[in-house]
């Protein structure tokens, strides 16, 4: 008679990956729902052909045929991964095929900062109000942030929240938020904005105006989150709940003019996004 | 017979055939196993105290009872197999009517397989109905602790009084388990509880207020995987007056969103969880549910899916509807428009009919719906609760109104309350068509008090009879002719196990005129 089977279950097929801004997406094929998952185990290792699937490159335990490699930071990075399915008894299935997947190159490395507000580190906790503060917001920024570069102070000055008109802690309207920073002349190339978020409203993270010395460049649209940053503010942290998202895009270097300038971010869409830093990069000379 | 109707309680041809591949033996051997499939386990030692996470009892009918123990000598292992080698073991059961078993009325042998995390829900039949009975489990030479369970009356007999008690949001570190201490003392044939057994947060030094407790690491992030379910399961039993109200009494268990995520319907997240991604989590969290708890074979998910919505008849005394207000709910509305749409469902469109077939076709004197979130019109912002599902709302208040002595079981809001369900909550002087009896929680939130900063919300209703903040359970008893309804609470949980209990309120809701008449 036969008692209970304890053959490994399939591994995952179609192991896909996307690289992105500071991450690495990964989507796999899930196993049927005959076998009862326990997770899924991915593993990594960087700049390597191959991962040896062992406790030291275990890199997280997912329940979704699919994970995020979040944390990379703004250099172009490179990974190989595997994952092992593990089933509900313990058993552990043979790895997946490995896939060798590269993160993209941010404007936060590859160029020149021109004003930029906070650390592009994962976290918002160098801003004002984090990581749990937004009860304070009203009565600290009434009329929204204004930000002078190299005059203010990010712990002081800009608000790690920044709430939309769906947001009943603040006062369900619309919120502007300005950098204003010097330029001695204007730049003879584009220049680049980097707009980085630890975390967002879930489900209406929504959309802002983006404006440079008053004329609207274009409107933001951003990632839903997970909600949870508005409660803590560090993504780096293992097992972290929050979702990071990223914005990068050229700027037109007609819009700027010597003295100040001042960059604007019009939230009147949505509920709140939470920042990790936003800036202004001059892009590298071209070479020849 | 009870359970009745749909779903079937036990593990009957068509539960077999749902089932399929390698899990259905395990699954089969784990509710009942012959002796030649105990003769054909591998036999092979077994740590000590198998026992760690106690006994269980739950989902009896008139003749029948389902035992469970889930085999844990380290309870609180990380990889959420509780310390068990990775293979099957037989466990020895027996029933007796007699505490020192010098009677046995029925024994058998479950299979316990790592599949699932070695829980054990024997299914016990044949036994007499209305009648107390002890059963204990046995695996290698350990014999586990005596539990009490019973059985229901009879299909139609006359019963003269039924004694139950409700619980629910048991946020294990947010203190102690004391309400339990006290209702293990009670008069009881059943516990019913209605949701939030487990939280899946990350538990740190932020809520950690249980004083005394401490947690490893691995409890620090919010659950996702099946072990790190197995594992919090494992935590909150890890309370001794969990385990000893476990084997005090049979519970039937329903789940709100805590077992999964909070807020959570159908396979939406309120977190950013994809449509697509968020069965994979169900299916986890749903499969920990069955193996953490003293649930009937119908209620193992197949997936994603899984029946817990089921019926108990009490004689002819009482009809228990045990509901499921999570998995099939509609999304939460968009806009006022949305919200007061004719087609949205709470329960989804087959178990209402189901419930409302239940109901109005029930020979029973008492019709009781136990049930996550709060039915009673509150405030149209509660969108999580009915108020996100008026005409839902409205078609269950239409179907109490031709059922005999309607009565609403709920949890979730982690107050007591007592409200009258009108047959039109906009008017304060439309009939009342029966009664709703909130417990508060047993933990989640801490002491508590009285009254906070949502009373208002509650009290601005002259349906609503009572508001009160605190820990505690409520503890009813029905009679032909009554039900008596007392709200239970203890002064404080953080600091310790030991605050006494009271009575903040009582009502009798006399058959035949549903509403709460208030007596201390």
């Amino acid at each position: 008679m036969s008692t209970i089977d304890t053959a490994p279950p399939r591994p995952a097929t179609g192991l896909q990956g996307t690289g992105e801004l500071a991450g690495i997406v990964l989507d796999w094929t899930p196993v049927p729902w005959e076998t009862v998952v326990d997770h899924y185990a991915l593993y990594a290792a960087e700049d390597a052909d191959d991962v040896a699937v062992e406790d030291a490159t275990l890199l997280a335990k997912t329940v979704y045929p699919h994970a995020q490699h979040r944390g990379l930071g703004g250099t172009a990075r490179r990974w190989v991964y595997r994952v092992v399915t593990v089933d509900a008894a313990g058993t552990r299935s043979r790895p997946s095929k490995p896939i060798t997947v590269t993160s993209q190159e941010s404007v936060t490395v590859s160029g020149t900062p021109v004003a930029v507000v906070g650390e592009f580190d994962g976290k918002g906790l160098e801003l004002a109000l984090s990581p749990d503060g937004y009860a304070r917001y009203t009565q600290t920024f009434p009329d929204g942030v204004d930000f002078r570069h190299g005059a203010d102070d990010p712990a002081t000055g800009w608000s790690y929240l920044h709430p939309g008109p769906a947001d009943g802690w603040a006062g369900r309207r619309e919120h502007r938020f300005r950098l204003r920073f010097p330029l001695d002349e204007a730049p003879a190339d584009d220049v680049d904005l980097a707009l980085w978020l630890i975390d967002s409203h879930a489900s209406i993270p929504g959309s802002a105006v983006l404006k440079v010395n008053g004329t609207t460049v274009d409107r933001l649209e951003f990632a839903g989150g997970a909600t949870k940053g508005s409660l803590q503010g560090d993504s780096t942290v293992p097992g972290s709940p929050l979702r990071p998202s990223y914005v990068e895009r050229a700027l037109p270097a007609d819009l700027f003019v010597p003295g100040e300038n001042v960059l604007e971010l019009h939230k009147d869409d949505g509920s709140w996004i939470a920042y990790d830093a936003v800036g202004v990069f001059a892009r590298p000379p071209a070479h020849e | 017979m009870a359970p009745t109707d749909t779903p079937p309680p036990t593990f009957d041809r068509r539960t077999f055939l749902r089932l399929s591949g390698v899990s259905s033996a395990a699954l089969a051997l784990g509710v009942a196993a012959s002796d030649a499939d105990a003769a054909a386990t591998p036999g092979g030692p077994v740590p000590d105290g198998v026992f760690g996470l106690g006994i269980a009892s739950g989902d009896p009918g008139p003749g029948s009872v389902v035992l469970w123990t889930r085999l844990a000598p380290e309870p609180l292992a990380a990889d959420g197999h509780g310390g068990m080698p990775l293979r099957p073991v037989p466990v020895r059961w027996e029933v007796s009517p007699d505490e020192r078993f010098r009677v046995v009325a029925r024994r058998g042998t479950a299979i316990a397989s790592p599949e699932l995390a070695h829980a054990v829900h024997p299914l016990v039949e044949g036994l007499e109905p209305g009648r107390e009975y002890f059963y204990r489990f046995r695996v290698g030479r350990e014999v586990s602790p005596v539990g009490r369970t019973k059985t229901l009356p009879a299909a139609g007999a006359s019963t003269s009084s039924f004694s139950f008690a409700t619980a629910s949001c048991q946020a294990w570190y947010h203190g102690h388990f004391s309400a339990y201490r006290h209702l293990a003392n009670e008069e009881l044939d059943a516990v019913f509880f209605l949701g939030d057994y487990i939280y899946e947060y990350g538990i740190g030094e932020s809520n950690l207020w249980r004083a005394g407790a401490s947690v490893a690491p691995e409890h620090g992030a919010e659950i996702e995987t099946l072990e790190q379910f197995r594992l919090r399961y494992a935590l909150f039993k890890t309370d001794p007056h969990l385990q000893a109200l476990h084997a005090t009494a049979p519970w039937m268990v329903t789940w709100d969103d805590h077992e999964v995520q909070n807020n959570y319907g159908a396979d939406g997240s309120r977190y950013g969880i994809s449509t697509e991604h968020f069965p994979h989590l169900r299916a986890v969290a749903y499969r920990a549910f069955y193996e953490n708890l003293p649930l009937s074979l119908s209620t193992m998910p197949d997936g994603p899916d899984s029946t817990v919505f089921r019926r108990f008849d009490v004689g002819s005394l009482a009809r228990f509807n045990v509901l499921d207000t999570r998995q099939f709910r509609d999304a939460p509305p968009v806009d006022r428009e949305d919200q007061y749409d004719e087609r949205r469902s709470m329960l989804g469109r087959q178990q209402e009919r189901w419930l409302y077939e239940g109901m109005s076709g029930s020979p029973a004197t008492w019709n009781v719906a136990a049930n996550g979130v709060t039915v009673s019109a509150i405030t149209e912002d509660r969108t999580d609760q009915w108020d996100g599902y008026p005409a839902a709302r409205a078609r269950l208040i239409e179907a109490m109104r031709t059922t005999s002595n309607p009565v609403v079981l709920t949890g979730d809001i982690h107050r007591h309350v007592a409200s009258e369900l009108k047959a039109d909550f906009a008017d304060p002087d439309s009939p009342t068509v029966g009664v709703e009896l909130i417990c508060t929680s047993v933990a989640s939130g801490g002491d508590g008090a009285p009254t906070d900063g949502y009373t208002p919300d509650w009290v601005q209703h002259p349906y609503v009879k009572l508001y009160d903040g605190r820990r505690g359970y409520v503890h009813c008893r029905m009679t032909p002719d009554e039900l008596t309804s007392r709200f239970r609470i203890v002064p404080w949980i953080e600091a310790d196990a030991d605050a006494p209990v009271r009575t903040t309120a009582r009502f009798v809701t006399p058959a035949g005129a549903p509403g709460l008449e208030g007596q201390e």
